[in-house]
């Protein structure tokens, strides 16, 4: 392969820790059921869970320091809606934990980084005590170098490693080149740092890999995190009602269509038609199997699968989907299209509900945005499937000495401090007048501010997840709202939160399906391909894989709840 | 064309015959076929000329061939993060022997690929590879300097576009809501996709080729014609001949070197068409109509960082290419062309 | 057998035909007219596109939202994306270096390959056919991306600017072209310069070099061009953001704007759209054919190698 062709990879347009349409927007299109890779090396695959996690896992001490105001239910994020209030700023981290080491860390970054030197890393430095030096890589080709660097002999002390980047080898890199952080944050050994102390038990129980504690996590709400999407304005204008049925969606799709005025209702329903269905997550390989009458299932195996992509084709048969939508992931930017209103429905990442809001809140004020339930296909409740609690991690050098360990740690504890404190706003927003300004309880970044305050120090480790748009109260509030419906019929499939690493010989088994699926509800192949490519792929090794599976199951137990 | 060792062109023979301006192939003391000095004649003789060659053969060989040898790999289940060193990691890898061949041929998406690279590669052959050399008579035969100024420097913008930008500009023009599209239901027809039609997608890529590189690619093809004496067209023109036949005998001789060199570098690249526009556009019309053999060996080995089937899908794809750039050659020799290198 | 650089005596203006030499035929009107036609419309095939970039790079948000994407009839003229991309002073910086690895990177590569394609243009020397088959198969068969980055990091290239250059300085293509050139000069010259004394650098330097101008000013616009756009290197081989070319600057600060919205902190709610920004990289791209362009043609005028090459 010739990566020097690229000179501008595909576009990432959208991005969230749990987000199944970001592991699939990554440069090149990574599919969806890659997200895990695998090693034949004996003790390296599998997972840990039950019992061996328990005596792994951090103790949990909640953090008291703010009170949010729209607290997690049914597994949403915590919501922030009130103003920020500058000298009510909480201390989450009384005394400096640093001891001043040099650290060097390696993340991937969207954007142009700010110098080597500049206020904001001196600033955050500064508070945490520790001599950061950043090594921003280009997150479109992040893969490529990662997977180079951690051949080398010459690892940075911390590496920051999306989940869409552990492809292949890469876990097996992952337990091989980095350090048990177990001596140092197990059970009640991570009281010595209280912020990460208050981050959820299932995101550390996904920076297990090789069965010691190894990631430094950013967690995510477990509910899925794909929104369908609409133009509130225009539904109100033209007195569309929400649909709460594939029969309704169908109808009200067929209502908006007039391609020759260039308006047709939706893009590719094909995820909402999953969440429809009930069809197991796709988000990553081990959540697509589910204990049936106690023998796990494939969600490509399953009659739901098949309606779903029936479904998706005929909204696509039907004319009514945005043609734009045929080009797949590489598509033009919706963005523009959706403010125009060429389409006015369309499902994504949760993050663009305000995204989206923000670029256009300027100069379109009747732009409204608004995020529509998911709906059961016959208009009862959905059945919906848990997706991954937490999917960055960082983790540090194995040849990492304590001093450095004990650092990185330190910075972790800093980044990871709660919406409301100080060390959150300088994580997030930089130096109060510098980096940003403070109106009317509205934080505003500055040019200065707009260059130096990204990615970085946010990828180390997180809070748990953490809804606040200060300029947007409301898209917050809807945010999380419809995070708590939606998460009341969310189900946990048997391997949610745990990291699996299947064998390396199974890995390439199910890459075609999503493609697949593509083809299928495009009209360019039928649904009895699918029915023979899921019979092939049980003869090539899927029932073996389920073996395997039922395995991991028996010895660690399940999830499911 | 210049050597004696090889039979004269019936080009080159019916130029010189009417233009006695221009010199047959001399016979110098180098040009001497090969075998009849005895070697250390031909070090003395050629040392300078070795010497000229030793940065480029060191560097080479230094980042060409070293880690080319990493290329073993195609016999092993390779895994580079055992140790911290790259030669460690290779000896400590299991070996599969030709596990990895076997199942690439084993894969019938494999032969799809290497089908439709095929295709397309003659396509681009036939419909791509003509249209700079045209251009460039084209533009050759503007005199009007400021017109060929404007024109070439027109011509060679696309070149500097990305991909990614090519693709959407061909989506808003041609795509199913693009201007094609929305001028057809203006007038009451059926909107017409262009980008997503798996049946045609092979000539879409090929147009999107030649609107990109074709302008670029007349610049070589520009310097060879730079290089044509005034005097043989003045003398052809004494001998009677007209426009189209001092073209045929005069600009086409002195474009045939290049357009042989290049054309047998192509055939040997035949295995290599369009990646990053095919894969940019594998889903707008599906595998079974876009995926060549470049980006079924980025989907299926770089991608999953299964190095040993990536490794073993280029050591084919390189024996092949070399295979037919040979072939090219020998076909062009018997054509009275110097081709890359000759014996 | 002489090289005659042709000059018109007198200079007309450069829109003018020049004077038709007594032997050339009238062209007739038709064939004018189809040759002009033909031009036009491969340039408006090209225009067309290049207006719609620019006009999208010059557009606010609100003028790309209610065209929905792409623009083709301007509204407003803002010149907010090419603000965006020159604030924060790394472009100005980012292009020195840029400029400075071009001319460093072409000067050193045509150095090696016109020594090289000299070396390799007398058939029948020494080895030739080793060295070249030694060149050929790398344009076959490539390294694996790990043991490239492997064999860089050993050397101690990592983080130096030589990691930009040497690792592909040498394009066996170029080379080939230069030696296919070169060899299309007349041995007649050659073996006279060497009766009279001339070694094999001399003749280079003296005879092939300035008979190959033409072939010359193209393989320089290859290489030149090829440092110019390269940025995967970059981004594999340099860690210090400081010492990034133009090329990754440039591509960063597109992924900027349509990067991770999940952490909040790319948006921006003012007239910037995304889109503008990536066509201004767009056309800041096309900058250096402006510049480069006229350098070039300079060397393609007709018949200005009167007499290099036997027809």
């Amino acid at each position: 392969m010739t990566p020097n062709t690229a000179t501008s990879g595909p576009s990432r347009r959208s991005f969230l820790a749990n987000s199944a349409v970001a592991a699939a927007a990554v440069a090149g299109g990574m599919p969806l059921l890659a997200a895990c890779g695998g090693s034949d090396s004996g003790s390296r695959d599998g997972t840990t869970s039950g019992k061996d996690a328990k005596k792994i896992l951090p103790a949990y001490v909640a953090s008291n320091v703010v009170t949010p105001d729209i607290p997690s239910k049914n597994g949403s994020s915590v919501g922030f809606t009130s103003k920020l209030d500058l000298a009510g700023l909480k201390t989450s981290v009384p005394k400096k934990l640093g001891k001043g080491s040099e650290v060097t860390i390696m993340s991937p970054f969207w954007g142009s980084p700010p110098k080597t030197d500049n206020a904001y890393y001196r600033a955050m430095n500064d508070l945490i005590g520790v001599d950061v030096a950043w090594q921003n890589q280009d997150g479109n080709t992040y893969e490529q170098k990662l997977g180079a660097v951690l051949a080398s002999s010459d690892v940075p002390d911390v590496v920051v490693v999306p989940g869409w980047n552990m492809s292949g080898k890469i876990p097996s890199a992952i337990i091989s080149k980095f350090a048990d952080l177990g001596p140092y944050l197990s059970g009640d050994a991570v009281k010595d740092y209280p912020n990460l102390a208050a981050v959820p038990t299932d995101a550390w129980q996904r920076s297990i890999f090789g069965g010691k504690l190894r990631g430094l996590p950013m967690p995510a709400s477990y509910v899925p995190n794909i929104v369908p999407l609409y133009r509130q304005d225009i539904f109100d204008k033209e007195g569309y009602e929400v649909p709460t049925s594939c029969a309704e969606f169908m109808a009200l799709a067929k209502d908006i269509t007039n391609a020759k005025a260039k308006r047709w209702a939706c893009m590719d329903m094909k995820w909402v038609s999953f969440n429809a269905f009930g069809v197991l997550s796709g988000s990553e390989k081990p959540l697509g199997w589910n204990l049936v009458d106690g023998k796990l299932v494939n969600r490509i195996e399953t009659e739901e699968f098949l309606e779903a992509l029936e479904w998706a084709r005929k909204l696509f048969a039907a004319g009514v989907v945005h043609p734009d939508a045929e080009m797949g992931k590489n598509a033009p930017d919706p963005g523009p299209k959706f403010a125009k209103g060429e389409f006015i429905i369309y499902a994504q990442d949760i993050s663009q509900w305000w995204s989206r809001a923000a670029e256009q809140a300027v100069q379109n004020p009747e732009f409204k945005i608004w995020g529509m339930d998911l709906f059961g296909h016959d208009g009862g409740d959905p059945v919906l499937w848990a997706t991954q609690p937490a999917n960055i991690f960082a983790f540090v050098n194995k040849k990492a000495s304590e001093a450095v360990i004990r650092d990185v740690l330190a910075v972790a504890n800093v980044t990871a401090a709660p919406y409301g404190t100080k060390e959150y706003m300088m994580t997030n927003y930089g130096v109060e007048g510098t980096h940003y300004t403070v109106k009317d309880g509205l934080p505003t970044k500055t040019d200065q501010g707009n260059i130096d305050v990204m990615n970085a120090y946010v990828m180390v480790a997180s809070p748990a997840s953490t809804l606040a748009h200060p300029d947007f109260p409301d898209v917050t509030k809807g945010q999380v709202e419809w995070q708590q419906r939606m998460g009341a019929f969310t189900k946990k499939s048997p391997f949610y939160g745990m990291q699996i690493v299947e064998p390396s010989r199974y890995t390439n088994l199910s890459n075609d399906f999503e493609q697949l699926e593509d083809d299928i509800t495009r009209g360019r192949k039928k649904i009895s391909d699918m029915q023979q490519a899921v019979s092939d792929w049980k003869s090539k090794g899927g029932d073996k894989l389920r073996d395997w599976y039922q395995k991991i199951l028996d010895e660690n137990g399940s999830a499911a709840s | 064309m210049s050597n004696s060792t090889v039979p004269r062109s019936r080009a080159e023979a019916e130029t010189t015959e009417k233009t006695p301006v221009a010199s047959g192939g001399a016979t110098g003391p180098r040009s001497k076929p090969s075998g009849k000095l005895s070697l250390k004649l031909r070090w003395r003789r050629d040392r300078v000329l070795l010497l000229m060659t030793l940065p480029a053969v060191a560097l080479v060989l230094l980042f060409n061939y070293v880690p080319i040898l990493g290329n073993v790999v195609a016999f092993q289940d390779y895994d580079p993060y055992i140790s911290d060193n790259g030669v460690v990691s290779i000896l400590n890898s299991p070996w599969v022997g030709v596990e990895n061949f076997q199942r690439i041929f084993e894969d019938s998406a494999f032969w799809q690929a290497v089908q439709n690279t095929l295709v397309l590669f003659f396509l681009q052959l036939v419909l791509f590879f003509p249209v700079p050399i045209l251009l460039a008579l084209l533009i050759n035969s503007v005199i009007r300097p400021r017109v060929r100024a404007i024109a070439q420097a027109v011509l060679y913008l696309p070149h500097f576009f990305s991909w990614v930008l090519v693709i959407a500009v061909f989506q808003q023009l041609l795509g199913g809501a693009g201007l094609l599209s929305q001028l057809l239901r203006d007038h009451g027809y059926d909107g017409l996709d262009v980008m997503t039609d798996p049946n045609t997608f092979k000539f879409l890529v090929t147009a999107q080729a030649v609107w990109k590189d074709a302008g670029w690619g007349i610049i070589v093809f520009l310097a060879a014609l730079a290089s044509v004496s005034p005097d043989l067209y003045e003398a052809a023109a004494m001998d009677g001949a007209g426009r189209w036949r001092r073209m045929w005998h005069v600009t086409l001789p002195a474009l045939r070197p290049v357009i042989a060199l290049l054309l047998v570098l192509r055939v040997g690249d035949a295995l290599t068409v369009g990646f990053e526009q095919i894969l940019l556009q594998r889903e707008a019309v599906g595998p079974g109509a876009s995926e060549v053999l470049d980006t079924f060996v980025w989907w299926n080995g770089v991608r999953n960082q299964d190095f040993g089937y990536a490794a073993a899908a280029g050591l084919i794809k390189g024996v092949i290419s070399i295979g037919l750039v040979l072939a090219a050659n020998k076909v062009a020799h018997l054509m009275g062309e110097q081709g890359v290198y000759k014996k | 057998m002489t090289a005659v650089i042709d000059k018109p005596a007198t200079e007309p203006s450069r829109w003018a035909a020049p004077p038709r030499p007594v032997w050339e035929e009238k062209p007739s009107h038709t064939g004018l007219a189809a040759k002009g036609l033909v031009l036009a419309l491969a340039c408006l095939a090209i225009l067309f596109p290049l207006w719609i970039v620019i006009v999208t790079s010059l557009s606010s948000r609100k003028t790309i939202d209610e065209a929905g994407g792409l623009v083709m009839i301007p509204k407003d003229i803002t010149f907010v994306a090419y603000q965006e991309l020159l604030s924060g002073g790394q472009v100005t910086r980012a292009a020195i270096i840029s400029i400075v690895i071009t001319l460093v990177g072409t000067l050193f590569s045509m150095t090696v390959s016109v020594l090289c394609a000299y070396g390799l243009s007398r058939t029948g020397s020494l080895g030739h056919r080793w060295i070249l088959m030694t060149l050929l198969a790398t344009m076959f068969f490539s390294a694996g991306l790990i043991p490239t980055y492997l064999l860089v990091q050993s050397l101690g290239l990592t983080d130096s600017y030589l990691a930009l250059i040497l690792p592909s300085a040498i394009s066996v293509f170029n080379i080939l072209v230069l030696r296919g050139f070169f060899q299309g000069i007349s041995q007649e010259l050659i073996d006279s310069a060497r009766i009279d004394g001339a070694g094999d650098f001399r003749i280079l330097w003296q005879i092939v070099m300035p008979l190959s101008r033409a072939v010359i000013a193209v393989i320089t616009l290859f290489y030149a061009v090829g440092y110019w756009s390269a940025w995967f290197n970059a981004s594999l081989y340099l860690n210090d953001q400081d010492m990034m070319p133009l090329q990754n600057v440039m591509i960063q600060l597109v992924q900027k704007q349509e990067a991770p919205v999940g952490l909040g902190q790319a948006i921006k709610t003012g007239q910037l759209s995304g889109l503008a920004v990536q066509m201004a990289v767009m056309v800041m791209a096309l900058l250096p054919v402006a510049v480069l362009s006229p350098f070039v043609q300079k060397h393609f005028k007709k018949g200005m190698l009167t007499g290099a090459v036997k027809g």
